[in-house]
């Protein structure tokens, strides 16, 4: 069977997905032709109100079929009611074999496997989670998932890879001719990136609201050229699930050492001057990272010029001070984060396409210094996988991990060696989400491990004196001495998911699981 | 049927319930929680090792497990099987 540059096996064909282009490096694949574009459509003055009475009556007006791609975005999170409301509603409409293209999915999401098995969902192309994807690892669905990055997903639809018929946006503020806003409402989300090529790609545009207001909505995200039809819900989201409460730091020993380190790789990297961009998350460990960088920069009077990505509190906060001079966001996490959004207009929403999309002319993950992400686990030559849990079970996006990993000049894994028995590093990934060649360092709780191609790291680390350094073979054999051996992962030779890199090449295949 | 436990279901601990079996019936052992998937074989050998430097023939063993290496694996079965003949409350 043939390999992609990583050694994975790569069929040429994959039943479900059509012919495959095996992953041959960070930069190998390069577009071609123009970019797609949606059908033209007219509206004149004879059409003033696009607001359509239901949702039932929204998705007829849209021309929705039996075989066609929806698409969804998530910045309602775990609090949305739209999927499964349009899901529902299409299938009582008898609407069946759709492919269902959403940017995440989340467990308020689990009602589709009903959906799925019923066959009003025949393929899922994005990330399937919790109960979806073991359903999904198992064997449940009978066309392979397609994972794709925050960059990969918007890069197939400019592209033309994915067609989207029928975008449907949960707008939290909406007026009657479709002018959207997502930091406004009772259901605010903040930013709605993830939204806007879907929005400009799509043959229809269909606005789901609980916020109508008169026209002209202000301010404005989202213009009513890109949308088609507004319908209003008496509620599109649990505002419990679409924002979190304050995302707190770490107090866990283990994790803070962690932190600790990868704070000092960055403060000793040359990176670390006036102007520093980075983009860290909003887990435990990368909050407590940015903590500590706060009271480097403090110290040593540097101030950031942006933070990057799904943007929390603590984010806002570094704004106010002064610490960095611009957020930008394709996704607010908390409620500090959608009023900071909503006033101040250094803190700047952007799309999926303007975030991470390698092809277009230029996406800001170029512009980043620093990435901090996490790892299921990591192997001997540097690769990631964020896809399969140690059972082999598909569970996790990929994210913006390959895209930002790709951009940044020092991107850094912060993990403890052992979740529970299960060792973080490994000699060789069950799946590869990023390749080794865009991975500088990982930062576990033994010390900083540097990908040997960056020997300028090392070095820098050395002069600094105050980062330890733990070699990759003392790390697995460290891991090994304490877990002991792995069983393999049993699997069946049917592909169930499929993860392409940014660039749509096939990085690698994940397998349906062995029935116990 | 005398049982004994030790252990917790914590983050990388376990939970051991041993129980005396008829003499004769061996040794026979559940697996359940978070390594089962990728350990089963190392966590069989460390409680099979465990109970034959304590002696131990015939045993009903459950162990819940929520990623205990294997020095807590076998200081847990050690504790239960010393709580189970009598040696300490359980």
């Amino acid at each position: 069977m043939p390999k992609n540059i990583l050694g994975r096996e790569i069929p040429e064909f994959i039943e479900g997905y059509g012919k495959t282009l095996p992953f041959m490096g960070e930069h190998a694949r390069k577009p071609e032709g123009n970019r797609a574009g949606p059908k033209l459509r007219s509206t004149f003055n004879d059409r003033t109100s696009k607001v359509v009475p239901d949702l039932k009556a929204a998705i007829a007006a849209s021309g929705l079929k039996s075989g066609m791609t929806v698409s969804f975005h998530h910045h309602l999170r775990n609090g949305d009611f739209v999927v499964n409301a349009v899901i529902d509603a299409c299938s009582e409409m008898g609407i069946r074999d759709l492919t269902l293209f959403p940017t995440a999915l989340f467990g308020v999401h689990k009602k589709l496997i009903e959906h799925i098995k019923s066959g009003v969902i025949r393929r899922i192309m994005g990330s399937v989670n919790g109960p979806i994807g073991q359903m999904v690892s198992e064997g449940g669905m009978e066309v392979p998932v397609v994972l794709r990055s925050h960059g990969g997903r918007p890069r197939a639809v400019v592209s033309g890879d994915v067609r989207i018929d029928v975008a449907f946006v949960a707008a939290p503020t909406a007026d009657a001719y479709g002018n959207l806003c997502g930091s406004q409402g009772k259901s605010a989300c903040g930013s709605l990136g993830y939204a806007f090529t879907d929005a400009m790609f799509a043959d229809c545009v269909v606005a789901v609201t609980d916020n109508l207001v008169p026209f002209p909505a202000a301010p404005v995200s989202m213009p009513q050229f890109h949308v088609d039809i507004v319908t209003v819900l008496d509620s599109i989201g649990d505002p419990a699930g679409i924002v979190s409460g304050t995302t707190r730091i770490t107090r866990d020993p283990l994790r803070l050492l962690i932190s600790k380190y990868a704070s000092r790789l960055i403060e000793a990297s040359p990176y670390f001057k006036e102007g520093i961009s980075f983009q860290t998350g909003a887990g435990g460990i990368s909050l407590a990272v940015t903590a500590f960088m706060k009271e480097a920069m403090k110290k040593r009077e540097i101030r950031g010029s942006f933070g990057l990505g799904g943007i929390t509190g603590y984010f806002v906060d570094l704004l106010k001070e002064g610490y960095v001079e611009k957020l930008m966001d394709v996704q607010s996490f908390d409620l500090e984060a959608v009023k900071s959004i909503a006033e101040n207009p250094n803190h700047i929403e952007i799309s999926a396409d303007w975030y991470a999309n390698p092809w277009n002319a230029g996406a800001v993950v170029n512009m980043l210094d620093v990435v901090i992400l996490g790892a299921t686990e990591m192997d001997r030559d540097f690769n990631v996988n964020v896809n399969t849990e140690a059972d082999g079970a598909l569970l996790h996006g990929i994210g913006g991990h390959q895209d930002t990993a790709a951009g940044a000049k020092l991107t850094i894994i912060s993990q403890p060696l052992l979740r529970g028995r299960i060792p973080c590093v490994v000699d060789q990934v069950y799946s590869v989400t990023t390749p080794g060649e865009v991975v500088d360092a990982l930062v576990t709780e033994y010390g900083v491990t540097i990908n040997p191609r960056r020997k300028d790291l090392v070095d820098a680390c050395q002069a600094a004196g105050n980062v330890p350094l733990v070699t990759m073979d003392e790390l697995v054999a460290r891991a090994h001495e304490m877990c002991g051996p792995t069983d393999p992962v049993e699997t069946e030779d049917r592909i169930i998911g499929i993860i392409e890199w940014r660039d749509g090449t096939v990085i690698d295949v994940v397998k349906q699981l062995k029935k116990k | 049927m005398k049982t004994a436990q030790a252990g917790t279901v914590e983050s990388m601990d376990c939970l051991v319930t041993v129980s005396e079996a008829e003499p004769g019936t061996g040794i026979a052992l559940t697996l359940a929680g978070s390594s089962v998937a990728r350990f089963s074989r190392a966590m069989e050998k460390a409680v099979r090792a465990t109970l034959g430097e304590l002696k131990i023939n015939d045993m009903t063993v459950l162990v819940q497990d929520n990623g205990a290496l294997d020095i807590v694996l076998k200081a847990r079965v050690e504790a239960a099987v010393s709580r189970l003949n009598g040696g300490e409350e359980a």
